[in-house]
């Protein structure tokens, strides 16, 4: 089935409650964009135009509603002097921290997004996505939240056992990471280019620290991450990976376009408790799902969250609960957004219960 | 003077109240009043370790407490492992964990290790992004009961079932019990690559493990 309208003109559409063609549908594909470009991901790390073309590539492929300039959640560590693992083929990874001792840390310093690490590219890549698919499609900028980065330029571990060792230091990372999150943010922004933001919070999540911890250390620095990018007439999406039922409504009392979650949280709780506060965002499970599972399996899980998010109050995208494997198999893409075309707009659920029993298990 | 049971209740209490310096300390004062260090390992510090279990199931603790209240068990092992009887080290089954090559992310097999090693498991851990080889020699030199495996990258899934696949070519698959776990990790998938059995976090890990190699005994 093809699409009749273009993601933009749908999502225009259901925001003002017109007719549209279907749900909105995010796969979330990330670096597996480079499979479908037909390029390695380390191309990603110096070429500009391959991370814009591989988006667009992607979109034209699979229709899908959003796409986002983001390599992996390390770019902003690695630009303030922390090293990056850069596979030839795979996502890159934390190699080596920043700093590695407290005192260190006043010697941090913002990254430059026109100038440190890969920041660059990323920040050019914008500019030829926007050329060629900007007015077409939804585009965003990824960017870790100051949190998440603080980790990274202090390791893992060590970060961790600093929340209860030396909190302040937790803060000083933490207020050093915002910074460059804003700097980066902004060069994007100031790009002009209709650009939103989606960050990703992944140590936020409930399944690494307690809600008292997020809510002392990462939340303070979220809000003024989303406050900053609302100043340029933006409302940023969220994401956090892992269980996050617990800080939902801190999250979305930020006042933020969209709420996207895991898909170890429940995605129909979490439309109950903060779906009228903001658009809803989620939850095949990436791995077991989408990377492992057959096409109907991909049916069955869309159709599922369909019928369990479809009537948000605030709206709902279909979307995977994270990032997919660089190596899922297209015909599992593909289904997932075949399955929301079929459903069609607006949703009925007796159709969409329908569709569900001719998938039953 | 403290006595044993009151010691017994400090090394536990240490490790539940994540004091990791001071737990070094009364492991020494308890050596030093001459009570056994199997003891004060396994009433001790294991005792906190399960209470911290307990903790972070209610989700009281998470992983931060969780790695401090680790930190505390290591440091009391430190000292009162030395003093053990050679009989009490060997009689333990040996565990092979991991995280397979292409993954550098080790909380997850970290916190099972450490979850394994409080429940009385003989760990060989072969840290992160292991070349799979090392797996299957681990196994042959140590006479492991025993293989876990994790990863967060999806894009190393394959790579665990590689190692089964490695496992069975070199005869020694029927020798061990393998276990997975891990971010994108599912039962399903678990079950697809042939392995014994799938845990979806570091408490669950022990009970599986306890029940895998009660069957094999």
């Amino acid at each position: 089935m093809q699409d009749q309208m273009t993601p933009v003109e749908r999502g225009t559409a259901i925001a003002q409650g017109l007719e549209a063609d279907r749900l909105p549908c995010n796969p979330n594909i990330a670096n597996g964009v480079a499979r479908v470009y037909g390029c390695k991901i380390s191309e990603f790390n110096h070429n500009p135009k391959a991370v814009a073309e591989a988006q667009v590539a992607t979109y034209r492929k699979f229709g899908c509603d959003g796409l986002r300039i983001f390599t992996d959640l390390f770019v902003w560590a690695e630009a303030m002097g922390s090293q990056a693992a850069l596979p030839d083929d795979d996502t890159a990874d934390l190699a080596v921290p920043a700093i590695s001792s407290v005192e260190e840390i006043s010697r941090l310093q913002p990254a430059n997004p026109y100038k440190d690490g890969r920041l660059p590219v990323l920040i050019e890549a914008m500019k030829y996505l926007a050329e060629m698919a900007g007015g077409e499609v939804g585009c965003s900028a990824g960017v870790a939240g100051a949190f998440t980065n603080a980790f990274f330029l202090f390791g893992v571990n060590e970060t961790l056992r600093l929340i209860h060792k030396n909190p302040e230091a937790v803060h000083e990372l933490s207020r050093v990471s915002l910074e460059t999150c804003k700097a980066y943010v902004k060069a994007a922004l100031d790009l002009d280019i209709g650009f939103g933001v989606t960050i990703s919070e992944p140590m936020s999540s409930c399944t690494v620290v307690s809600p008292a911890v997020f809510r002392k250390f990462s939340l303070p620095y979220l809000k003024e991450l989303v406050d900053f990018i609302k100043g340029f007439g933006v409302k940023p999406v969220i994401h956090i990976c892992g269980q996050t039922d617990k800080i939902w409504n801190d999250v979305a009392d930020l006042g933020i376009a969209g709420m996207s979650i895991d898909n170890v949280a429940s995605l129909k709780d979490c439309c109950k408790t903060i779906g009228h506060k903001t658009k809803i965002m989620g939850n095949v499970d990436p791995g077991g799902v989408m990377y492992s599972g057959n096409p109907q399996d991909i049916r069955r899980k869309t159709l599922e969250c369909i019928r369990d998010a479809y009537d948000s109050p605030q709206g709902y995208v279909v979307m995977s609960g994270c990032s997919l494997p660089v190596d899922t198999p297209f015909e599992n893409i593909q289904t997932m957004m075949d399955t929301v075309r079929d459903v069609g707009y607006p949703v009925s659920l007796e159709k969409v219960e329908e569709l569900l029993s001719q998938y039953a298990d | 003077m403290a006595s044993k049971e009151e010691l017994l209740q400090s090394l536990s209490d240490c490790v539940v109240e994540m004091e990791d310096e001071r737990v070094e300390d009364i492991a020494k004062e308890y050596l030093n009043a001459g009570y056994p260090a199997i003891d004060g390992i396994t009433r001790g510090l294991v005792d906190g370790m399960n209470r911290t279990a307990i903790l972070y199931e209610k989700e009281e603790y998470f992983v931060p407490e969780l790695l401090i209240c680790s930190d505390a068990m290591y440091n009391g092992l430190a000292v009162l492992r030395p003093h053990l009887d050679q009989a009490e080290e060997s009689r333990k089954q040996k565990v092979v964990i991991g995280v397979v090559e292409g993954d550098t992310h080790d909380i997850g097999k970290n916190l099972v290790k450490i979850m394994l090693e409080s429940a009385g498991y003989e760990l060989i851990d072969l840290g992160k992004d292991v070349p799979l080889i090392k797996f299957i020699d681990t196994v042959k030199e140590s006479g492991a009961q025993v293989v876990a495996m994790s990863t967060l990258m999806s894009t190393s899934m394959n790579n665990m079932k590689k190692v089964i696949e490695m496992l069975e070519q070199e005869g020694l698959r029927q020798k061990v019990k393998i276990i997975v776990g891990g971010g994108p990790i599912s039962p399903a998938f678990a079950e697809k690559i042939g392995a014994d059995g799938y845990s979806v976090n570091a408490i669950e890990a022990v009970k599986l493990v306890d029940q895998l190699t009660k069957g094999a005994a």
